[in-house]
């Protein structure tokens, strides 16, 4: 076990109008280290990997690259000293080929033309190395995220990176890509390199770091060996907060006799889904769970009219609703949190006010306007409910955290006041002290009356909130099981296997 | 006084007050030249009052009327370069009513063939349904708003040739000369119709939740349709204010002249509509716009024009000076130099505590 740091950041200050980002943060990467940098959003993890690869400056304390002091200008400094990130959102070019992104800026040339022939083989040879054997002259759009993100990761190891800082590498791959992923980092940490991994999944910390550094509120909370902590005291440590604290959570309770707020019989739109029936109870949840791609988002999209529903009949309330638009659908009282936050969810250019009123706004019509006295307080109440961070109600909601984002939009369909509310992904990407509010306020809006569907790849909360769990697979619904009784294990079997 | 510190440093952050700065050092170099630049004379035999500001504010009409619509185009996201066309079509309409059949009132005169009202209305709806149609385009058939309104551009022209058959009519008939060269309260009539244009659409955005909806759909259209907007209905709307300020604009254009021109009138509006809202701080993506901000854009564009008049310069240098004077507003307004002033707005505020 090779033992010498090539990296350490000792006593790093950096003060942000107002408040201290990092206060005095010791961290060290050794060779060939996987290092998880830990701790909730806004603890200062990007703080800190920002001012590594040059983009914050800092305001005390020093940065050693294999023993001599640095003080990168900025990312492409950062990186011809030898320390290379990827971003969680892959941030590459999707109509260029794969190779094209690897070289991007730095093609090999040949007689002043670029060299092609160079140019694929060594992309080829970058990507087998990872053991992709893929086609590098397809246009990088062609691929899976994850393929994306090797395609990222390629780029930056192939500039001779000594050190690799992946920020949530993982938060849209599924599980096998997730593995192929870990293979790849196994790979260069053999090779000698030095990995700094931020994740949000507690699981894949433990399945491939070395190290861990817990972050909070700015302040360095202790560096682990892997097997040092557990994975309760790793979360304590995070929140601050005891654990059981958070999760205490129970299910909603449903009368057997409860109406039934949505029924879905036999429906399917043009394309994917052919033919789901799904019932949902007066204050019930109900869980969909299944991989990417089991329909389970194209399904949620029929119930609120973002996709055209070609055949079968949906009741609400025990009346057949046609839903043309989304906007039929918030008129029925539907509320939907899409899973694509960024594209689909967040107007990041509006203030968090605005944000907020928005869908209550849209069934009033626009010609009924709300004063900015009522919107203002409409803001400032969702502010206080769901402990959104941020000054003010009038912040751009593109300047949050991804947390507080969510947030917003929760605030949105709260404040629209549903009775029907449909969950995409709600928690992905967000810390777990925000993941465990979520989840709070879902089952506080059950016990309102609200019925919800929540859909989640993570398991574990989709057991621990449903009252059913609808388990899809290949665009079919496979089975229905209760939420009381069964484990990860029988699901995961069902997702695997097909039918029970 | 923390307080205070903290807007002026926002304040030097806005886009809108860099255009009014631009706008006070044009003005500036006018008077420093020509001190009688600022003197405004009432003139009895008219009941107007007169003065190079005065002429600035009254030529801007077209232009300000126009970038209102404009402004709202831009804020969802596209640009609408059929304005200009527009503006040729709404006056050979209004002149065709004037003159009708041209071999019989062959002689221009203070007269009307067709009912005046519909020298008025018909450019109007004309104009609003050929906004229509290209919000059609855009919203329905999801075409780029550059390129739906493309068509306008180059087929307006053609449409307004075929409705005067290619000649240019003029008119004598004084209550329409009212709308470009009459006045009201002193002030010349196109000024008080873009008082009441800017007004209205002012009120139609703000007071309503409309601008929000415009605004939402043009930074997400795909979350905005999530949150419930018809985002395909505020597109239409949109364009077709557009259409309806081009058909005003153009009888006020032809007013002035009192007759039709399909070549000319309204020639190159659309840049500088798309100007005057770039100036004036709505970011050519979409999202927040700012009217205000438009009509101090369209000020700036006619203070250089007149600049340019007033001060004799040679007429070929004309458009490079007014280029060369843009140029220099567009950096003035750029990210850089706001964040400069902002970061010493701050300090100097850090430092005075």
């Amino acid at each position: 076990m090779p033992q010498k740091n090539i990296l350490e950041m000792k006593g790093i200050t950096i003060q942000f109008p107002g408040v201290k980002a990092l206060d005095g943060v010791d961290f060290s990467l050794r060779e060939g280290e996987i290092h998880s940098l830990l701790g909730e959003n806004g603890a200062g993890k990007s703080t800190l990997i920002k001012c590594l690869t040059g983009v914050n400056r800092m305001d005390e304390g020093q940065i050693l690259l294999d023993g001599r002091e640095i003080r990168p200008s900025g990312p492409s400094q950062a990186m011809e000293l030898g320390i290379s990130t990827v971003f969680q959102e892959v941030n590459l070019c999707p109509n260029l080929s794969v190779a094209e992104n690897i070289f991007v800026g730095r093609q090999p040339m040949k007689h002043g033309q670029i060299n092609w022939r160079e140019i694929n083989s060594r992309a080829e040879e970058l990507m087998s190395r990872f053991h992709l054997n893929i086609d590098v002259t397809r246009p990088l759009s062609y691929y899976s995220t994850a393929i994306q993100q090797m395609t990222s990761i390629a780029r930056a190891v192939d500039v001779k990176a000594k050190i690799l800082i992946l920020d949530e590498p993982t938060s849209s791959l599924d599980e096998n890509e997730v593995q192929l992923l870990f293979n790849v980092m196994r790979e260069l940490r053999a090779n000698g390199m030095g990995i700094i991994f931020i994740t949000h999944f507690l699981d894949q910390i433990y399945a491939v770091s070395d190290r861990m550094t817990i972050l909070r509120n700015g302040h360095l909370i202790g560096t682990y060996g892997i097997n040092e902590l557990g994975k309760v005291e790793l979360v304590t440590k995070m929140v601050g907060k005891d654990m059981d604290v958070i999760f205490n959570l129970k299910r909603a309770e449903v009368p057997g006799d409860a109406d039934y707020m949505l029924k879905a019989e036999h429906i399917g739109d043009a394309s994917h889904v052919k033919d789901i029936s799904i019932t949902l109870k007066k204050g019930e949840l109900v869980g969909f769970a299944g991989l990417l791609g089991s329909g389970r988002t194209e399904t949620a999209e029929m119930l609120f009219g973002a996709s055209r529903t070609v055949k079968g009949e949906i009741f609400v309330d025990g009346e057949s609703i046609t839903l043309r638009q989304p906007f039929d659908a918030i008129k029925a009282r539907i509320a939907f949190c899409p899973e694509d936050r960024k594209r689909d969810g967040i107007i990041g250019d509006l203030s968090i006010r605005e944000n907020i009123m928005l869908a209550v706004q849209s069934r009033k019509g626009f010609m009924h306007p709300m004063t900015k006295q009522e919107q203002t307080e409409l803001a400032d109440k969702y502010i206080k409910l769901l402990g959104i961070a941020t000054p003010d109600c009038e912040k751009k909601a593109g300047e949050l955290s991804g947390g507080n984002q969510q947030k917003v939009i929760l605030a949105r369909w709260m404040a629209a006041e549903p009775k029907i509310l449909i969950l995409d992904e709600p928690t992905r990407g967000i810390d777990i002290g925000a993941k465990a509010e979520i989840q709070r306020l879902m089952l506080e809006m059950c016990g309102e009356g609200v019925s919800v569907i929540f859909i989640s790849s993570e398991l574990d909360e989709i057991i621990r909130c449903s009252n059913r769990i609808i388990i899809m697979r290949d665009r079919e619904k496979v089975a229905e099981v209760d939420g009381s009784s069964c484990t990860q294990q029988d699901i995961l079997k069902i997702i695997a296997e097909g039918a029970a | 006084m923390a307080r205070k510190n903290f807007d002026v440093s926002s304040l030097m952050q806005s886009k809108v007050t860099w255009a009014v700065i631009a706008e006070l050092l044009i003005l500036l170099v006018c008077f420093i030249i020509r001190p009688d630049f600022f003197s405004i004379s009432y003139q009895p035999s008219t009941g107007m009052l007169y003065g190079s500001l005065i002429d600035i504010v009254n030529r801007s009409a077209e232009i300000t009327i126009i970038s209102m619509g404009m402004t709202l185009v831009i804020a969802l996201g596209g640009t609408d370069l059929s304005v200009g066309a527009l503006v040729a079509v709404a006056g050979a309409i209004a002149l065709k009513f004037l003159r009708w059949d041209v071999l019989t009132y062959n002689t221009p005169g203070d007269y009307t063939v067709c009912p005046y009202i519909f020298v008025l209305t018909v450019p109007l709806i004309v104009c609003a349904l050929m906004g229509l149609f290209n919000g059609f385009l855009v919203a329905k058939g999801g075409i780029q708003p550059i390129i739906a309104t493309l068509i306008l551009m180059v087929c307006g022209r053609g449409v307004a040739q075929i409705l005067t058959d290619g000649k240019q009519f003029t008119t004598g008939y004084s209550p329409f000369r009212i709308i470009g060269q009459g006045s009201f309260l002193y002030l010349p009539m196109p000024i008080i119709i873009t008082i009441l244009v800017v007004l209205g659409v002012a009120i139609f955005t703000r007071k309503t939740a409309f601008g929000a909806f415009v605004e939402s759909v043009g930074v997400n259209p795909s979350a905005s349709r999530l949150s419930g907007i018809k985002a395909d209905t505020v597109i239409l709307i949109v364009f077709m204010i557009t259409g309806l300020l081009s058909g005003i604009a153009g009888l006020i254009y032809s007013s002035r002249i009192m007759s039709n021109d399909s070549n000319n009138a309204g020639l190159n509006f659309e840049m500088d509509a798309i100007l005057a809202v770039v100036i004036g701080g709505t970011n050519m993506s979409g999202g927040k716009f700012s009217l205000a901000g438009t009509v101090i854009g369209s000020l700036i564009i006619r203070t250089i024009v007149t600049f340019v008049y007033y001060f004799g310069i040679v007429a070929e240098a004309t458009m490079a000076f007014k280029a060369l004077i843009i140029a220099v507003v567009i950096v003035l307004q750029s990210q850089p130099v706001r964040e400069y002033f902002a970061k010493r707005a701050a300090r100097r505020g850090g430092e005075s505590r």
